[in-house]
């Protein structure tokens, strides 16, 4: 007999009894559900937040903040400096020749969550005349446009959704008295929706102050960024940080998203410990229950491989099936839904790759937990398990 | 009942892989268990040891307040002491080595009673003016001793237009909430403001006592009026509502913690149900010689209930004792953080109740089967 069809044969009558082993099989089927459906709902705050930030970032931007400033509330630029950032060489400029940057103001209004009422901090952004030259992914879902020279500003979808007091029409109080909320925007999935945007003159006055917080320009192409960051840095006049919008994004991000990462992997891990024991202890007693017949295929010819890969099959089998149903309450109970860390909300999101990594580590400890059973299996002396009953 | 103790623990042993395996399950569950309860513990710590008697008045959006609004905010009726803060981002050495300086003056000392300065400690603080107070955290970390010079890089520039500021140690302090965990670095606000080129005369952030706690409320209203049409509007908020909101804000600790409790448990029902159900299905036949000498159905009964609660109990002891052992551990890879893990005897209490409910959730059914055994029956192996 050739030793696919040994091994085909074997492995389908392994899975064929599984049913006689229910209650223990079970147990690995809900053990992988758990440690994958905790892992993947952790996951899945990481996921929704770096792809937020993913799409918040383009590497034709740039940001200049003042130097030593390490996010854009720290930083300071006169209106002086965002004049001669204007116009450093590689920033793209509109048909009219105007260079495409906007230096921003920004405050931070108190707000409250609508789901437990506890307090966050929503960024209100006043932005220069072309700033939405500059960002073109801002589209004006509801309401109408705010006037530059008034008090009027316009919201982020995802803030409009978290927090309370932001429909349209509403006053907002900010600096020098309440502000109107005149419409609604989203920004294909960013940051950004987790904001509210006004006219940065207006802010600027408003708050009494003369400098601005960042600078973010467009540039010719992503490749104009070393030219355009080295005659800012030359610039002795100049004391700014310039970075990339995809680094810099990636860099703010990374603490947040190495917490949550290594969160996952600590609690998977032990959880997937606990699991593989549980595994292990299954198969264990799957190859028990199965001595005699074991021994039978053996002694009427059938290979050490046939008899060790059924068991692995089963081991992985149940792992995968586990991980499938853990995948699915993760993806249930928690895909799509809103969440705020601090002022910035984003999406969880369960996404196939997360589920892939679900089922491939379910299956590893499917492999480890099938290894020494399976091994026990091949190496059982044919004439007393056959006289084991 | 001493003398079924051989009879329980043979029975443990009677498929040594099985237990042994059930065993480290049941433990690594509890080592997460005690984690996770050491993180709620941790939060729960953090909101019990802030204080609803200091309030904090902050910029309203962002902008930096005068300084003079200090001696208006101490006017407010019930403000028992006022501290104008400013914080300078600064690195040790490695930019790695962040941390953050605070410029106050003594007055930081009244409205945070928890940490411990001398009288006299004071005293050098005030005449030195490039002096601070270090906490014991930090103090450990970089080796600092009192009389230690520090150079610390800012990214605030000084008239000289340098960005290196040094200090002198005169003080080290202790947070006697959390013991050995104290990491500010205290400077004195005038140095701070007499040497940078921006913001000079500005706070962001005045640190307050107040002699009522029930009364913060109120007062925070009254202060926020009082500059409610200024160019820096404020917000004033007690040191417990903002910490309740940044726990919440880095996500719902205690839903998380209660879901991967939650999680775990289940898995350990299913896994130890499972065992005991196997064993006891095999030494069926044992059971019922048992009952056969004269043991009495409650007496099996007992037999398998102390079998499963011996393997919980003794698997729980060891979790808790690595997860009580391993979180100093975790603690100490998070430096930057309050006190955020604590695992109180408590904790190790209810792991204990938590495994007990576990041996009798999943040793009842089995110890049922067994208690309704009959002899005749089994003895035949029908």
């Amino acid at each position: 007999m050739n030793v696919l069809k040994q091994l085909r044969a074997v492995t389908l009558m392994g899975l064929r009894n599984i049913p006689s082993r229910l209650g223990a099989s079970l147990v690995v089927v809900i053990c992988m559900a758990c440690v994958v459906g905790v892992v993947i709902s952790i996951l899945s705050m990481s996921t929704g937040f770096m792809r937020t930030v993913h799409n918040t970032g383009r590497s034709d931007r740039a940001i200049v903040l003042s130097q030593g400033a390490l996010f854009p509330f720290a930083s300071s630029i006169s209106r002086d400096n965002a004049m001669t950032i204007a116009d450093a060489p590689g920033i793209k400029r509109t048909s009219d020749g105007k260079p495409i940057v906007s230096a921003d103001a920004m405050a931070f209004v108190a707000v409250s969550k609508k789901s437990d009422g506890l307090d966050a901090f929503v960024l209100l952004r006043g932005i220069g005349p072309q700033g939405f030259a500059l960002k073109p992914e801002i589209k004006l879902i509801g309401g109408r446009m705010f006037k530059a020279a008034a008090h009027e500003l316009i919201v982020g979808k995802s803030a409009q959704a978290e927090f309370e007091g932001f429909a349209v029409g509403n006053k907002v109080a900010l600096p020098d008295g309440d502000w109107t909320v005149t419409g609604s925007f989203e920004s294909n999935g960013s940051a950004q929706e987790s904001e509210m945007i006004a006219d940065s003159a207006t802010l600027l006055s408003a708050m009494r102050t003369n400098a601005y917080k960042s600078m973010s320009v467009m540039l010719d192409s992503p490749a104009s960024f070393d030219a355009f960051k080295t005659a800012l840095t030359s610039n002795p006049m100049l004391a700014v940080d310039v970075s990339r919008e995809t680094d810099f994004f990636a860099r703010q991000s990374k603490p947040l998203n190495d917490f949550l990462t290594l969160t996952a992997y600590v609690v998977g891990g032990i959880m997937g410990l606990g699991a593989m024991f549980g595994a292990l202890n299954t198969m264990y007693s799957a190859v028990s229950a199965r001595t005699v017949e074991i021994a039978t295929l053996r002694a009427i010819g059938f290979g050490a491989g046939a008899v060790v890969s059924s068991v692995f099959a089963e081991a992985l089998l149940l792992a995968f099936v586990g991980s499938l149903i853990g995948a699915a309450l993760a993806w249930f109970a928690f895909n799509g839904n809103l969440h705020a860390v601090g002022g910035l909300v984003f999406t969880l999101a369960v996404t196939p790759s997360l589920i892939a990594l679900g089922i491939a580590f379910a299956c590893a400890l499917g492999f480890v937990g099938g290894l020494f059973p399976a091994i026990r299996a091949a190496r059982l002396p044919v004439a007393t398990a056959l006289r084991a009953t | 009942m001493a003398k079924y103790i051989p009879l329980v623990w043979a029975g443990l042993w009677r498929k040594p892989a099985r237990t042994i395996f059930t065993f480290c399950s049941i433990a690594v569950a509890f080592v997460l268990f005690g984690i996770m309860s050491g993180v709620d513990a941790g939060f729960a710590h953090i909101l019990e040891v802030s204080r609803a008697d200091r309030l904090f008045t902050d910029p309203r959006f962002g902008a930096p307040m005068p300084i003079s609004f200090g001696e208006r905010i101490a006017r407010v009726p019930g403000v028992t002491a006022v501290a104008p803060r400013w914080g300078m981002v600064t690195y040790y050495r490695d930019p790695k080595n962040g941390m953050g300086v605070i410029g106050t003056d003594e007055r930081f000392y009244a409205t945070r009673p928890e940490l411990s300065i001398s009288k006299q400690q004071l005293e050098t603080l005030r005449h030195t003016r490039t002096g601070a107070a270090v906490g014991v955290f930090l103090a450990k970390k970089y080796g600092w001793k009192v009389g230690d010079k520090v150079p610390l890089q800012s990214n605030t520039v000084t008239r000289e237009g340098s960005r290196a500021w040094t200090f002198d140690i005169v003080a080290i302090v202790e947070d006697v909430d959390n013991p050995g965990l104290e990491g500010r670095f205290v400077a004195n606000y005038e140095y701070l403001d007499e040497e940078r080129v921006a913001n000079k005369g500005m706070a962001d952030r005045f640190i307050l006592r107040i002699d009522q706690p029930n009364r913060a409320a109120q007062i925070s209203r009254e202060i926020d009026k009082l500059f409610a049409n200024s160019a820096s509007p404020t917000r004033t908020q007690s040191e417990k509502s903002q910490r309740e909101s940044g726990v919440q804000a880095i996500g719902d600790v205690s839903f998380f913690t209660k879901s991967v409790i939650g999680a775990v448990l289940f898995m350990l029902l299913v896994l130890t149900g499972n065992t005991m159900m196997q064993s006891v299905r095999e030494r069926i036949p044992e059971f019922a010689v048992l009952k056969t000498l004269g043991f009495s159905d409650k007496g099996v009964l007992g037999l398998v209930l102390a079998e499963s609660v011996v393997l919980c109990a003794l698997a729980a002891l060891l979790g808790l004792t690595v997860a009580k052992a391993a979180i100093p551990l975790l603690q100490a890879s998070f430096p930057d953080l309050p006190k955020f893990i604590d695992m109180p005897w408590a904790a190790i209490l209810t792991g204990f109740g938590v495994a007990l409910l576990v041996a009798f959730a999943s040793g009842l059914v089995p110890a049922l089967r067994v208690k309704r055994l009959n002899v005749v029956d089994a003895l035949a192996g029908r």
